[in-house]
């Protein structure tokens, strides 16, 4: 998106409208609430008090990212129909959550979990399993947001046609960021989202009906045209594609449903009937926003045939410049949109720092540096350590690595090998925690030498899959040959279904 | 089945047994190579029939959150009508 000739000046100015309308929200949502800064669960968590509205925009804000548009759009634009994946790895998401979101909601809210490390150090109460988590966790999280402060840069810079180079645009925005979560924390996060979340919604429906104007209206014309051109983009999928196919949804629903700040979205739900309400909504916005911009890659193809893949990553770009170009109507509204796209990035950073620096706060700094420090202190920790961990990041992010997809599914490689600790712990009471130990340790091992090597999928299977049904494997069968013998009355309480009520 | 009122949807088996039935439809290993056409709206028969597996499982992930979820709502309601009372 490196030469967009319509934005230029207007640009800055949407994007500056932006910037202080979020600057706004945090400072409104941090005014007044003296308690905020005091308390983890006040500061990380909004006091776990989130109510429908803001709780069901932070989900949907943080989940869909700019890149769903920016780097999805390509890839359909590059695979053809077999991206209509998109739409059930994205569902599926709010599937994996009914497996744990349930009873997890409940015992966060007895036990004041602030973080999902709470859990596991709740569950298995063994330094190992704690450490291992925080740190595949730790890496996850930094990894995605890498990727979100090398999208902001590329989106700014490409909106206002080079005008803001990258890194002034990455360090503009990061800072618009830092200045918000400061002062309002979960709270400006979550409100922000809101707004983040509508400018994004709408932003891709009026860019469908853009692309779609640009062919002529008739979207079964570009298929006539794709099935004619590129046979390959129409066909039935090959046995290797189902494959993979099968094992995304695997990898995306497993992995993104125990992201850190996916899991801290539960613990902030004002109420059980909030968090249903948020999800049973969540469960319809991947047609109307993954399918909406693979509908949009398709047509791609039609506008611009024959871009290579380096070629193929600027597709949005051009064609918001087609777009643009119809009347100023258009124009204005792909402004806006590169806006949404840019404020999109954000409010998914936003929420992966916030979760990031919770970790480093309640559980690095909480739970083995200094346990007796006042909560005052550990959220002053946390932000301080944020901004050197976005300091650190940014120094990565000045060289961006490949394309945007690859990073994304690499994420979920290690991040995923936590979830059999996460959720079997929630069921089994004599999973043993030297077995979840060394099937997370393994099975990380695995995926990330998979990866490494340059396999990332084996037979159309992603190594984070593989890797994840070794750990499977070894937390199953270690239990059953020395399961765990817990006395533990309160852990007891918590896994007997019966006395969730309690 | 203790507590009649609990609903977990973890503990029913017909939930994931439909759900996996629901992804078996979303992936599209079982059609022959001819299913690329017809077109029905645009999309390849197959793409079609996939994508409408798709809106499926969205409707009942959907209809699950809402239905077969409830643990301590009943109680949370009760004391938050009673907190606004007061």
């Amino acid at each position: 998106m490196n030469d967009l000739a319509f934005a230029g000046t207007d640009g800055i100015i949407i994007l500056s409208v932006f910037a202080i309308i979020m600057l706004l929200i945090g400072y409104l949502s941090g005014r007044g609430e003296k308690n905020l800064h005091h308390s983890l669960s006040g500061y990380y968590l909004a006091g776990r008090n989130l109510g429908f509205i803001a709780l069901f925009f932070t989900l949907y804000a943080t989940q869909y990212s700019g890149n769903t548009i920016v780097g999805y759009a390509p890839t359909a634009y590059r695979t053809g129909f077999s991206w209509i994946q998109s739409i059930s790895f994205m569902t599926i998401i709010i599937g994996i959550y009914l497996l744990f979101a349930p009873r997890l909601y409940v015992i966060a809210k007895k036990r004041n979990f602030v973080t999902p490390t709470d859990w596991i150090d709740h569950r298995f109460k063994s330094k190992a399993v704690t450490l291992l988590s925080i740190f595949l966790m730790l890496w996850g999280l930094g990894n995605y947001l890498l990727e979100q402060l090398v999208a902001i840069g590329q989106a700014v810079s490409g909106m206002t046609g080079g005008t803001i180079p990258y890194q002034i645009a990455v360090i503009v925005f990061v800072a618009v960021m830092l200045a918000y979560e400061w002062m309002g924390g979960m709270k400006a996060v979550a409100f922000t989202d809101v707004m983040q979340g509508i400018v994004l919604m709408i932003g891709i429906i009026v860019f469908l009906i853009g692309g779609l104007y640009l062919v002529g209206g008739n979207f079964s014309e570009v298929t006539r045209y794709v099935a004619e051109m590129e046979p390959a983009k129409t066909a039935v999928p090959p046995m290797e594609v189902n494959i993979n196919w099968l094992s995304m949804l695997l990898l995306v629903g497993l992995g993104a449903s125990i992201y850190p700040h996916a899991v801290q979205r539960i613990y902030s739900a004002q109420s059980e009937k909030t968090l249903k309400k948020s999800f049973a909504r969540m469960a319809w916005m991947p047609p109307i926003t993954t399918g909406l911009v693979f509908m949009v890659g398709i047509i791609g193809i039609m506008l611009f045939p024959g871009l290579d893949k380096t070629g193929s990553e600027q597709l949005v770009g051009l064609m918001a410049n087609e777009i643009a170009a119809i009347n100023p109507f258009y124009y204005w509204i792909m402004i806006i949109f590169f806006g949404g796209i840019v404020a999109a990035i954000i409010s998914t950073a936003d929420s992966v720092l916030l979760s990031f620096s919770s970790m480093l706060s309640n559980d690095v700094y909480g739970k083995f540096i200094n346990p007796k420090a006042s909560e005052h202190k550990k959220v002053m920790v946390g932000k301080v350590c944020g901004i050197f961990a976005i300091i650190f990041l940014l120094w990565i992010a000045w060289n961006p690595p490949g394309t945007l997809y690859e990073i994304f599914v690499l994420k979920f490689e290690l991040l995923v090998q936590v979830f059999p600790a996460f959720v079997l712990g929630l069921y089994w009471k004599s999973l043993s925690g030297r077995a979840v130990f060394w099937g997370m340790l393994t099975g990380a091992i695995l995926a990330g030498l998979l990866t490494w090597t340059g396999y990332k999928t084996i037979y159309g299977i992603h190594g984070g899959v593989l890797g994840l049904g070794l750990n499977f494997l070894i937390c199953i069968a270690g239990t059953l040959l020395a399961p765990a013998v817990s006395k533990n009355k309160v852990l007891e309480e918590d896994l007997s279904a019966i006395n969730l009520k309690a | 089945m203790e507590d009649r009122t609990i609903k977990e949807p973890i503990r029913k088996k017909w939930i994931w047994i439909v759900l996996a039935i629901i992804t078996l439809g979303v992936v599209p290993w079982y059609f022959p190579d001819a299913a690329a056409e017809p077109y029905i709206l645009g999309f390849p028969l197959w793409a079609f029939i996939s994508t409408a597996f798709s809106i499926i499982m969205c409707g009942y992930l959907s209809w699950l959150c809402v239905n077969e979820w409830n643990i301590v709502e009943d109680q949370e309601e009760a004391e938050r009508a009673k907190g606004d009372k007061s």
